[in-house]
This record gives structure tokens, sequence and C-alpha cells, in this order.
């Protein structure tokens, strides 16, 4: 993989705040995924890959180059920020006419139109911008950002905002632009999200790298980690002594039509679960995580590391 | 670079902001008029007062500021300066539009209203060429330094404010060598020269001198806001 994106040593602080530290990474095209929570770091590092930013220490080189004072490099990016302001009094046509103009393509009219038909907006709506719903601000972010068909896609949580059926879509496309060799970043902190980008990903947690790998490798990593989780079933105490034999969990504690369990194997519980079910006779009714939320997955992320 | 402009042009022209600064351009307007129709008092000199004292010394840098300090300061608060920055166009030409636009603004709404006051006020030609003269000159170097002060820092309508008060009216009418420093000091030496009106501002300096300061801060202003483009950092 020859990479576009080199992301080398990388630690940015505003004052005493450090919102990135040590972070180093290669992209190649394809879609990677930028995972972790909210205040992660993820906007602070795109902006010093998009050359938004300087870096207080490390270097960033983009398609060979520094991004920092590059213009003629932005002409290779696109980057659909997270910030939700437009201008807001242009309509959509109006607001890809002008980015389409500042990138010089040859018929800014029909990029805009191509662009919005891209994200299933209508190119001729003759509303503002400023009438836009969160979804529909999202798409025209997206737009304009392919408007000048960039080698380079940098998205900054895309698919906030928008509904299922568009969050298929856009996926989609990010998978294909993907296909076409083109580089593709995109940042999300909801795990499943990130999963159906199908891709490699990236685990930033308290400005932090903390883990790198495919989807499946990261999930790993997360089930690793001791998990606690409330079974529902009519014989809770036949079931947990069941798990208990089985090996697959370290502590049970049994309620009326409950067991709550940990377990430090998570792959192997879930293989084991339905079978115990099945020899002790117990009907399951639910399977909870207690402890799934990211925030205490990117915090063991932290600590193991 | 027009796109930019009429970008940058279109996001400053804000009813508020038109309102508001209109109604200061009214009074311009309105004084010259009291000055035309009134007597008992000199009425070139009181004319040049109008064109000086409230024209140059108040409408103007006012307006110039407002819509200068937003060009850039605006889209860099609310974070849309984003889509003009990552774009393939060289900054000086960010730099340019911005300052076009407010002065574009600022020219109907600032510079013409003292015009029609040295006209109206009825005092002769020379004052009607000095105060366009250094209206536009005062415009220019004022729109380019505002431009720039609006995208380095926040709350520029403060800073523009206090530096127009205290530097502007303050520090280089008393100071000689403040008043080389002074926008506001050089074009109304510019107004006062070609309106041949006597005595001069104080600190006056030479007519190639006037003519040179708000040049110089023009272009320094924009090579300024051009650097801050390239190196600054865009939220």
């Amino acid at each position: 993989m020859t990479p576009t994106i080199e992301v080398r040593d990388v630690g940015k602080w505003f004052g005493s705040v450090v919102a990135l530290s040590g972070v180093s990474f290669e992209i190649g095209p394809g879609v990677t995924a930028l995972l972790g929570p909210n205040g992660a770091g993820k906007s602070t590092l795109f902006r010093i890959v998009c050359g938004l930013a300087n870096p207080s220490q490390g270097s960033v080189r983009i398609l060979g180059q520094d991004p920092r004072g590059n213009a003629a490099l932005t002409a290779r990016i696109g980057i659909a920020p997270q910030q939700e302001a437009l201008f807001e009094w242009q309509t959509a046509r109006e607001f890809l006419l002008l980015a389409a103009r500042l990138h010089h393509l040859p018929d800014p009219g029909r990029a805009a139109s191509d662009a919005l038909a891209t994200v299933e907006l209508d190119p001729a709506d003759p509303r503002p911008l400023a009438t836009y719903s969160k979804g529909m601000r999202q798409r025209v972010k997206l737009a304009q950002a392919l408007v000048h068909g960039p080698e380079i896609l940098v998205l900054d949580e895309p698919l906030e905002g928008l509904d299922p059926r568009q969050r298929l879509g856009a996926i989609r496309m990010f998978r294909a632009l993907g296909e076409q060799g083109r580089t593709v970043v995109v940042s999300s902190h909801v795990l499943d999200e990130v999963e159906r980008f199908g891709s490699r990903i990236l685990v930033i947690a308290q400005g932090r790298l903390v883990a790198e790998g495919d989807f499946h490798a990261i999930r790993d990593l997360m089930d690793d980690r001791p998990r606690l989780l409330r079974i529902g079933t009519d014989r809770p105490a036949a079931l947990a002594a069941g798990l208990l034999v089985a090996g697959v969990v370290q502590g049970a504690r049994v309620a009326a039509a409950s067991v709550q369990v940990e377990t430090s194997d998570a792959p192997a519980f879930r293989r084991a679960i339905a079978a115990v079910a099945r020899d002790t006779g117990a009907r399951l009714s639910e399977v909870v995580p207690l402890d799934d939320d990211l925030e205490s997955v990117f915090a063991y992320l932290v600590r193991g590391r | 670079m027009s796109a930019l402009y009429s970008t940058v042009l279109r996001s400053l022209t804000t009813r508020g902001r038109l309102l508001a600064l209109g109604a200061l351009a009214v009074i311009a307007v309105v004084l010259a008029i009291l000055v035309r129709t009134g007597s008992g008092f000199d009425r070139a000199d009181t004319a040049f007062r109008v064109v000086d004292g409230y024209g140059l010394s108040v409408l103007v840098p006012v307006v110039s500021l407002v819509f200068a300090s937003a060009a850039l300061g605006d889209p860099a608060e609310d974070r849309t300066l984003v889509y003009l920055w990552l774009r393939p166009v060289p900054r000086w030409q960010l730099a340019l539009a911005a300052s076009g636009a407010a002065l574009t603004i600022a020219v109907p709404i600032a510079v013409l209203p003292v015009v029609i006051a040295a006209a109206v006020s009825g005092v002769g030609i020379r004052l009607v060429l000095g105060a366009a003269a250094g209206a536009l000159l005062a415009a220019v170097a004022y729109t380019a330094v505002f431009c720039g002060l609006g995208l380095r820092v926040r709350r520029a309508l403060a800073w523009g404010l206090a530096y127009l008060v205290i530097w502007e009216q303050a520090v280089a009418r008393i100071a000689k060598g403040a008043a080389r420093l002074s926008i506001s000091l050089s074009t109304r030496t510019i107004t006062a020269r070609l309106a041949q009106h006597d005595p001069l501002p104080r600190n006056a300096m030479s007519m190639p001198v006037a003519v040179l300061i708000p040049s110089v801060a023009t272009i320094v202003a924009v090579v300024l806001t051009t650097r801050s483009l390239q190196r600054g950092e865009v939220a």
C-alpha cells in the first residue's frame, strides 16, 4: 500500500490541554474509519491532516506534501467538516456552484448538479440552506466535498443526522469511492456504524491512537476486556451453574428472572450461551451488555495500551 | 476571485447592518442641509467641520470597521471560512476579495454620503473634491486594516473602536510622531489641502506624505491578512 496520508508522531495542544499526543499512522486508498468518542481528538486530527491547523509536534504528509499553506493541494482533498454552519442565504446549488468555481472546474453548473444528485438532493430546490434540516445539511456538506472529484476525502461524522436509508446510501457511496482507488477517511463515534464500512479502523481516545486494524481485529480487542452481561431467563440458577461449569463466565449473580454474569472471553461466551441454555432447559429472553457503551470500551483500550 | 468577492459581499449585506449604518449616513446629509439653510455662522468652516469632524472622523471609519471586520471575521467565527479556505485559491485573492467586498459597501454608505454632504452644504467644488478623495482613501485603508483585524482577533469590533478612539482621535492628534501612523489624520489632511481650508488639522503633513500613509497602510494590511490566511489556523 502506498500511503496517501502519513501522520508521524503528531501532537496538538492548546495551552495546557493536550488534544492529540504521539499519533502516528499511514492511510492508503480505500475506506478508513476513525473511531472515537466525542472529544477524543478526531476533528483536531482531521483539521491537521487537511492543513487547517498546525501540529504542535510531528509532521503530516498528504500525497507526499506538507498540507500547511499548500493551496494547490486542496484541489486534491475534499473535506466535510463537522460543524453545521453553511452560507445560509445560498441555495444548495449556489453553495455547490461556489465550490465548483473555486476549484476552477470547466463546467461548474454540471459539477454542482451532479454532486447534489449523488447525495439525493434536488439541484433545482429554490429554498435557502437556512431552511434545511440537519440531514439535508449533512448531504450538502458531502456534496461540496465530492464536487471536484478529489483523491482524498476527509469526512467528519458524515452520517450524523441522516435517516437509516440515507445512511445506507452514504455508506455504499463511501465504499464505492474507496473501490475507485480514492482515500476515504470517515470519522464516527458509533461502533456499529463503522462495522458497516467494512474498512480499516483507527481507534482514537483521549488524543491517542489506541488501536488500529480491520473491524474484526478491533472487535476482538474490544471483546477481550471483562464484560458484564444480564441474561433474562426463566431458570436463572440453572443457567448460571451451566455457564460456570462451561468456564465461560467468572462470576454470576442470580436474580428472580435474570442472571448477571461477568466474562473475560466474550466470543467464547457468545458461542456457548445457546448450548448451555439448551442443556439446562433455560429459555432466554434477552442478553444485555451492561458496560458496552463506547466510553467504557475506549477507557479500557486507553488503560490497556 | 469574483466568486469569493460576491460571496463575501452577500454575507455582509444584512438588513440590520445596512439600516443601522445607513442611519449614520443620513446624519451627514442632514447636518449638511442644516449648514446650507442655517445662518449666523461661517458656512464654509462649518461645512468643512461636518465633512472632517463627522464624515472622515466617524462615519467612514465606523462603517469601514463594521463591514470589514465582519468580512473574514464572521466566517472565521461561524467556521464557514473553511469552505473558502480549503480551495485552490491564492490567499491574496481571498484577502483582496474580502477587503474589496467591504469597500464596495463602504463607498455607498460612507464615502458617497460624505461627498453628498459636501455638495449639499453648497460651499464649492473644492470641498466636494477634498471630501471625495479623503473619504475614498480612508475607506480603502480602513477596510484593508479592519479586514485583517477581523481575521486575527475575536471581538474585532470592540478592538477596532478602541483603536479609532484612542489612537486616531486622541494619540494621533496630540503626538506628532503618532500622526505619521494615522489614517485619519492623513486623509483629513488630504481633504483640508484640496479644500484649501485654513487652518489645516493639527499635526497635518505634506500632501505626498498624506497620500503615502493610507496607501502603505492598505498594502501592508493586505499582505498581513494574506500571511494570516496562509499561516493561521482555520476553525
